[in-house]
């Protein structure tokens, strides 16, 4: 694999919150187009590492490239015009705006023109029906896998070329669950790179292309999924 | 009569609407109340009593470059002083905002003193109709405050701007992972929140006598209407700021009307003890 | 020479009192006073009028004990589960009141015309001319006590339990009754505290009018405290002195500045306070003491608010 077949790479990361590190000495190299899954018990810092790609969270050291570009000193709204987004586990739409000016809100403060972005809200309101039929709802008045679902969608407003997703089942009824990651793949092949942190292991698996299990802030494997089955999960997330 | 009372409260609700806008949309975005917006309006007021005595404006044209000036100042403040407290906790921040009102008062009595001044407006006699007297300051203020509020509404609800400043209200972080930039949002914030603050100073400038602690009876009050309408709440904040003005005038015909300050602190402590998100806002666990 | 410096000490001293109730209020317990001065008006008032009245300083210093702990405790029940930012402003809104209760009810306080004539304690014991350091050592007395018994305090189980209260607000909201009524007692024993500082006040300046009692005070107490680090008694106590020390030494610009009139000196020195604050929270919020790093913990506090915001609406 060349490097150009990375759409994003992080190279020694290390980041925390003032008392320490969380995770540290992590480098990934995502492979375009695919979707790379990081799965970690409780607390092995898979939400801080994605808050670290998201630009909600500076690395302590450690570098973060698109493309080829250095991101890593980049606020999340700088890397949002780079081509980044990013969908937050929860509180991941404003519930106090309409599903409509939560799309429309997604795009605005981006340099794109008018006829490319009516394109895209096309686009993502033709993969996400429930969002187009209730414009003038209030975010606030939908159930939980709804508003994942809108938040999913404003993510994909922005055109973005790296998705990173929070735990995008947390919390959604079990039927809601399989629906949402066969949404991410449909998402993914359309040629979208994703990034995903998961608790439900299973899932993760059935769609994720490459897999990280990370385990008290460092990685312990990396490998693609298919060779996953092959290594004792349960030994290295209790390890 | 009871109607004459409830049409000065009325206007006053109307000069207070504006601070209390301000107020509560610095508070929504910022997450601190501003103690400062007393010596703001005051200061609205000097700038357009300085462009309306000294260099001879008409009181419109005064008003208008006062709001626009002191938006700018509005902003400049901001950027110097509240911009470096801006990961600080939300008294630390009052504290603050208690320094930059005594600097902004104590200015305006440093250069005019405590003597009160007036505009230069011609008297104007006062009309009746349907029994109510109504003056011309009073016709003025109404119109003046409602198209302000006219105007923010529409900002507030079609604008991209309005759009961006409700979302980093309800979720700086998600606000910063859709491409919204905060300190951007932040400047429009303060322009807008300083114009409606001047404005208000000039209207009150033309309701009373001008001097160094103008804006300073307006607190209490101003705080009432934004807590009643349920902080971070615009249109609560209005809606507040009419049943301040009206209730604060009709008291006045059982206590004395140097109380009315007191007025609005039972109605803040009433509020919070029993509906502490206000008559519109929504229950929120705090911190 | 000695006088102005007993002068200037007894100042110190009355403001080091309202500096640790504040600190107790704030420092110790998160719930800022932002009606000092008006809680130091009822003080003083209430002391003045019992004074006044015959029954001798004691019982007027026991009485603004009363009438202060009450209304802080009576303010502070009301805010009981809100975040601080309604308390500061319902604080100021009582400030305010009584300002105006003060002003206008004026068969009780005389209005601006103030009240003269104030008794002092133990005013003959000695030949008039020694009577300030009298005072001042009763205050330095008065103050030792109270450092005393609030340092106790601060280990007590009590003082323990308060802390832990403060530390998380979001948990403090979803606690027994009993537990937050210990924020009330707090409240309610630094508004003692403030009673002390307005009696002693009363007697020294034995001639109080409405004009002692202007935000300015509120601001001088907040910058003793911040300058010395929030919480800490110790550092209160400097932070008095260094305060006093920068306000009285503003008075001799009067000597470099005699360009300016009376109000325009003393709204110099006003703006030098608002910008003392101001410089104090932006570059020393942890006191000039204390080695200076960054607010990691308001930072956390922040992130943990965004995470915790709970506006979304219940269907």
């Amino acid at each position: 694999m060349s490097a150009g077949d990375f759409i994003l790479q992080t190279r020694d990361v290390a980041a925390g919150y003032g008392g320490g590190d969380i995770i540290s000495n992590i480098s990934v190299d995502v492979e375009d187009g695919k979707i790379f899954t990081v799965i970690g018990p409780n607390g092995s810092g898979k939400s801080t590492f994605i808050k670290v790609l998201a630009g909600l969270l500076r690395p302590r050291v450690g570098g973060i490239t698109i493309g080829d570009e250095q991101i890593a000193k980049l606020s999340a709204p700088e890397r949002v015009a780079k081509g980044v987004a990013y969908v937050p586990q929860e509180y991941n739409v404003f519930a106090n705006l309409t599903i409509n000016e939560n799309l429309r809100l997604s795009t605005e403060f981006l340099k794109r023109n008018r006829q490319a972005t009516d394109e895209q809200r096309s686009r993502v309101l033709e993969m996400f029906p429930e969002v187009g039929s209730r414009l003038t709802l209030k975010a606030g008045y939908l159930s939980g896998g709804q508003r994942q679902m809108l938040a999913f969608a404003c993510a994909m407003m922005a055109a973005p070329v790296v998705l990173l997703l929070d735990e995008p089942s947390a919390g959604l009824a079990p039927k809601f669950v399989s629906e949402i990651f066969d949404r991410i793949k449909a998402v993914n092949q359309t040629g979208l790179t994703v990034v995903m942190i998961e608790q439900n292991v299973k899932e993760a698996l059935r769609i994720a292309d490459n897999v990280m299990v990370l385990v008290n802030g460092s990685p312990r494997l990396f490998v693609p999924a298919a060779e996953v089955g092959s290594h004792d999960l349960h030994k290295l997330f209790l390890g | 009569m009871i109607a004459q009372y409830v049409w000065n409260g009325f206007v006053s609700g109307m000069i207070l609407a504006l601070p209390a806008i301000a107020l509560t949309l610095v508070y929504g975005i910022l997450k601190f109340p501003n103690f400062a917006f007393g010596a703001m309006m005051t200061a609205g007021a000097y700038i357009a009593l300085v462009l309306n005595v000294n260099f001879g404006l008409s009181l419109l044209w005064s008003a208008a470059l006062a709001t626009i000036i002191f938006a700018m100042i509005a902003v400049v403040i901001d950027q110097t002083v509240f911009r470096q407290l801006r990961d600080r906790d939300s008294i630390t921040l009052l504290v603050c905002s208690m320094g930059v009102s005594f600097v902004l008062e104590n200015i305006a009595r440093f250069i005019f003193g405590n003597a009160a001044r007036s505009f230069d407006i011609a008297i104007a006699r006062p009309k009746y109709l349907l029994g109510l007297k109504i003056n011309n300051e009073q016709i003025i203020t109404a119109i003046v405050a409602l198209s302000a509020m006219a105007a923010i509404y529409f900002i507030l609800r079609h604008t991209a701007l309005g759009r961006a400043m409700r979302a980093i209200a309800d979720n700086p972080s998600l606000a910063a992972v859709r491409g919204v930039r905060r300190e951007n949002i932040i400047c429009w914030t303060w322009v807008i929140a300083g114009g409606l603050t001047a404005t208000a100073g000039v209207l009150a400038g033309m309701d009373r006598a001008i001097d160094p602690m103008l804006g300073w009876n307006y607190i209490v009050s101003t705080f009432a209407a934004a807590i009643l309408g349920g902080l971070g709440n615009p249109v609560g904040a209005v809606v507040g700021a009419l049943a301040v003005g009206i209730v604060e005038e009709t008291s006045t015909l059982f206590i004395p009307p140097n109380y009315r300050q007191a007025i609005s602190f039972l109605v803040i402590a009433l509020l919070l003890l029993m509906r502490p998100q206000g008559l519109l806002g929504v229950a929120t666990i705090k911190k | 020479m000695a006088s102005y410096l007993v002068t200037i000490l007894t100042l110190v001293a009355i403001i080091s009192i309202l500096g640790l109730a504040l600190n107790l209020q704030w420092g110790l317990c998160g719930m800022v006073n932002f009606g000092l001065t008006g809680f130091f008006a009822l003080g003083a008032y209430t002391a003045a009028i019992v004074g006044l009245s015959g029954a001798g300083t004691f019982a007027a210093t026991l009485a603004a004990v009363v009438v202060c702990s009450l209304a802080c405790g009576l303010v502070a029940l009301v805010s009981l589960r809100l975040s601080e930012d309604y308390l500061a402003i319902l604080t100021l809104g009582f400030g305010e009141v009584v300002r105006l209760v003060v002003l206008n009810e004026e068969w009780l306080t005389h209005g601006s015309l103030g009240l003269p004539g104030i008794p002092r304690p133990f005013w003959g014991l000695v030949s008039e001319d020694k009577y300030e350091y009298l005072f001042l050592g009763l205050l330095a007395l008065v103050i030792l006590g109270l450092f005393i018994a609030l340092e106790m305090l601060l280990r007590s189980p009590f003082g323990r339990a308060i802390r832990a209260v403060r530390e998380d607000d979001v948990v403090a909201a979803t606690l027994g009754k009993n537990v937050l009524m210990l924020r009330v007692k707090v409240f309610a024993l630094g508004g003692a505290i403030i009673g002390i500082a307005g009696s002693f006040h009363a007697f020294y300046m034995t001639y109080i009018d409405p004009s002692q009692f202007q935000m300015i005070v509120t601001a001088y107490v907040f910058m003793a405290v911040i300058a010395g680090g929030r919480g800490s008694n110790s550092g209160l106590l400097l932070g008095s002195v260094l305060l006093m020390v920068a306000i009285e030494g503003t008075r001799y610009l009067k000597d470099i500045f005699n360009v300016f009139d009376a109000t325009q000196l003393s709204a110099i020195r006003l703006i030098m306070i608002g910008l003392g604050l101001i410089l104090l929270l932006i570059f020393r919020p942890q006191g000039c003491l204390a080695e200076y790093s960054l607010k990691i913990k308001g930072r956390e506090s922040k992130q943990r608010d965004i995470a915790v915001q709970t506006k979304t609406r219940a269907t």
